[in-house]
């Protein structure tokens, strides 16, 4: 528990400390970060802890950045006075508010019908917001400007970056305590076993509309960060895209640890800030991850984080080390041959490829690849990627098979731990 | 791009605006039915909301431009819903099978992820724009003229497959040994396979079946609406409008909800109705033109949101959708 908290207190300290030290590009980055990260979290509320699976949450990612905009815009022509810092407010208000609305309808279903009920809200918004003028701005969108505020200018990337590292500490502190409270456990008995906890006496519609609107309440308090740090917004936030980001932040994540969607949230977005410049591919290879985390590590990241953590007096390091190694040099083998191969077709098949064939007569150029030059039809520039992916793929069942043996020592472990253990005695128990 | 004909405005001509529209909205909704037929029927076997239903309907519409610019239209309506139904086989066989036992939720997020890659990839090889898949020319001529507007005989053709591909789904499910096997196996599956009826094969063969229609209806479609990357995403929104509405696995309600959808979404563009017009013959018209909002949207700029809006009726009212058993 102790650790925990150092642990935390360091990555907070690391946050304040280091963004004055970077360039304007970074701090833009790392408050799209926060912002990701908060809206993954609320999202996870409704995913990890109650079991509700909502395709669209980006309907209350986007009414927090509108509301939080009209507030902006009546500030700004002087009929209201509200202090800047305090403009997430607006967003979780309304977030609340529509949350409240939207999840009493979707809560009365499950399962997958849940889902398609969030999914038309998200959709209903996203269709009638470009032809709505007055409360989302037409096409275009609203755009105001941030006051500045109590001897602060809010004109500086940095004083944003602040402003979203606080709201977002604060929701996920928030968030952490409402696990704690009464309610929070009932969160996750409805997830568990819906059909005992009413039979316990609770009603559980209401509870679930409550988590829901709780949950859209933090989404609206992301979708004002991001209104405050963009001042902008235009009907695109409730689009489909944005509700499957934050999916995908989730689950790679890890949604059943929690603080797994921040890993998610924070690993995606500062990736897509490292490569967006070098490759219009990142959101293919995103697509890529999240079924490979699907299909072979389910808990996510945050999982495979976890599983390290509660066995780790059990970890048999001079067993796990080459296994990881080996596994490590697999992953490298197959990235490699995966991007060299995509990177190198995005070429060819970009419109900028074909314009340089039509000035050259249709001869095939060399394309530039990490630095260096590829004929297109030599068989060297195709034998490279294909050396790794054999390579990758011979080593590939021996890495695994050296997983799973390590790893069910491990198990094995743990069990034969458990069962060592004494029985333990039932307080009161009548003895025969 | 777009070779939508020009729409008709209601007060123009009511007689020519009502044909038209009745047609183009028919031939819509075939075109929803083709690919809402595989997805309603995966749904009631398996169990599977298929995200990436609607990613086959584009694959369909790109392996044929890709087809057709090299070799020949008509190969290509032939080739792409094999290759589209063998890319379903592949999927259900080694992907979905995989995180069966993760349950529904993870089969969601699987098909959802695959969704995103098959987005990413079109992008990759053909643009993040719309390609020039077009019909042969010899096809480009009016089928029959209707108040002096050609009607194109391509969009006759479009309905044509469609219900060609309705009664041989029809005959094969009603009218052969295959079909009562996939019926039993939809219906109890435990049973079906106790009886020594290899079950996952016969969902295998059903997601593949599926997959190849929305590959089809890509392949046919593709040529007269736009191809682009954005294709699966926008058909594949009004497709689940669809499928929710007629009752999730029912085939005769996805075929009525999809020419429900189609005859809306082609008459509510021609017409210019709005609340406050509604309100005027109670005479609170002018009210609620100073009002504006909500009360002056038109229902021509609405078309897009009312599909969504009875889908979330339906959910909330009756969940079985029109003709769906279970809920």
């Amino acid at each position: 528990m102790l650790a925990r908290v150092a642990a935390i207190g360091v990555v907070l300290a690391v946050l304040i400390a280091v963004p004055p030290l970077l360039g304007i590009g970074w701090q833009n980055a790392m408050t799209n970060m926060l912002i990701a990260s908060l809206f993954a979290m609320a999202f996870n509320l409704l995913i990890g802890q109650a079991g509700l699976l909502s395709f669209g949450h980006a309907a209350f990612f986007g009414v927090g950045a509108f509301a939080t905009l009209h507030l902006m815009l009546a500030i700004e022509d002087r009929s209201v006075s509200f202090s800047t810092p305090l403009l997430p407010l607006a967003g979780a208000a309304a977030g609340f508010v529509i949350g409240a609305f939207a999840g009493y309808f979707a809560t009365i279903r499950s399962g997958v019908y849940f889902a398609l009920v969030t999914l038309a809200v998200a959709e209903l918004l996203h269709s009638l917001a470009p032809h709505w003028d007055g409360l989302f701005g037409g096409e275009a969108g609203l755009s105001s400007m941030r006051m500045p505020w109590g001897g602060l200018s809010f004109g500086s990337t940095l004083e944003v970056y602040y402003l979203a590292l606080g709201w977002t500490a604060l929701s996920i502190l928030l968030l952490w305590a409402y696990t704690r409270t009464p309610f929070g456990r009932l969160t996750l008995a409805l997830r568990d076993n819906e059909q005992r906890v009413r039979f316990m006496g609770y009603n559980a519609h209401a509870t679930k509309v409550i988590v829901f609107a709780i949950s859209a309440m933090f989404s609206g308090i992301a979708g004002a960060l991001l209104a405050i740090s963009n001042e902008t917004a235009n009907y695109s936030l409730f689009s489909l895209h944005v509700s499957a980001q934050v999916v995908l932040h989730t689950f790679v994540g890890g949604s059943t640890v929690f603080l797994g969607p921040v890993i998610g949230a924070s690993v995606f977005t500062l990736f897509a800030f490292f490569v967006s410049d070098v490759t219009r591919s990142w959101l293919l290879y995103q697509g890529l991850v999240f079924v490979l985390i699907m299909l072979y590590a389910p808990l996510g990241i945050g999982g495979l984080v976890q599983a390290h953590m509660q066995h780790w007096s059990r970890l048999r390091w001079p067993d796990l080390a080459p296994a990881y190694a080996l596994a490590g040099a697999v992953g490298a083998c197959l990235t490699g041959a995966v991007v060299f191969l995509v990177e190198a077709l995005q070429i060819v098949f970009s419109p900028e490829y074909a314009a340089a064939r039509r000035r050259l007569d249709g001869a095939w150029p060399p394309i530039e690849l990490f630095g260096l030059e590829w004929q297109v039809f030599s068989p060297v520039t195709w034998i490279v990627p294909s050396l790794l992916a054999a390579a990758g793929l011979l080593l590939l069942p021996h890495a695994r098979r050296k997983l799973r043996e390590s790893w069910d020592g491990v198990l094995e472990r743990a069990e034969a731990e458990r069962t060592a253990e004494p029985e333990p005695q039932l307080a009161g128990a009548v003895e025969p | 791009m777009h070779r939508r004909p020009r729409i008709p405005r209601a007060k123009a001509q009511p007689m020519e605006f009502l044909i038209i529209s009745a047609l183009n909205g028919v031939i819509y909704g075939l075109l929803l039915f083709m690919v809402s037929s595989g997805l309603t029927l995966i749904f009631g076997m398996m169990g599977v909301l298929n995200f990436a239903h609607a990613s086959f309907y584009m694959l369909g519409a790109y392996i044929a431009y890709t087809i057709a610019t090299t070799v020949d239209f008509w190969l290509g309506l032939l080739v792409a819903p094999i290759l589209v139904g063998l890319l379903g086989i592949f999927i259900e066989r080694y992907l979905l099978r995989r995180v069966h036992s993760h349950g529904h939720a993870h089969e969601l997020l699987l098909t959802f992820g695959l969704a995103f890659i098959f987005e990413e990839l079109i992008k990759l090889f053909y643009g993040d724009f719309p390609v020039n898949y077009a019909m042969p020319d010899y096809l480009r001529f009016a089928g029959f003229t209707i108040y002096g507007t050609d009607y194109p005989f391509y969009r006759l053709f479009i309905g044509f497959v469609a219900v060609a591909m309705f009664i041989t789904l029809y005959l094969l499910l009603s009218r052969t040994r295959a079909g009562l096997v996939v019926r039993a196996a939809e219906r109890l599956p435990a049973i079906a396979e106790s009886l020594g009826h290899n079950v996952p094969f016969v969902f295998m063969g059903v997601f593949g079946t599926g997959a190849a229609f929305a590959g089809l209806a890509g392949a046919v479609a593709g040529a007269f609406f736009p191809t682009n990357p954005n294709m699966a995403l926008e058909l594949g929104v009004i497709v689940f409008v669809v499928v929710v509405v007629g009752g999730l696995g029912s085939l005769e309600g996805s075929l009525v909800a999809s020419l429900l959808i189609g005859l809306f979404s082609s008459f509510a563009v021609g017409l210019d109705w709005s609340l406050a017009g509604l309100l005027s013959w109670v005479g609170l018209g002018d009210w609620a033109r100073s009002v504006g909002g909500v009360f002056t949207l038109t229902l021509s700029s609405i078309s897009g949101t009312v599909p969504f809006l009875l889908m979330l009726i339906v959910l909330l009212v009756r969940p079985a959708g029109l003709m769906g058993e279970r809920n």
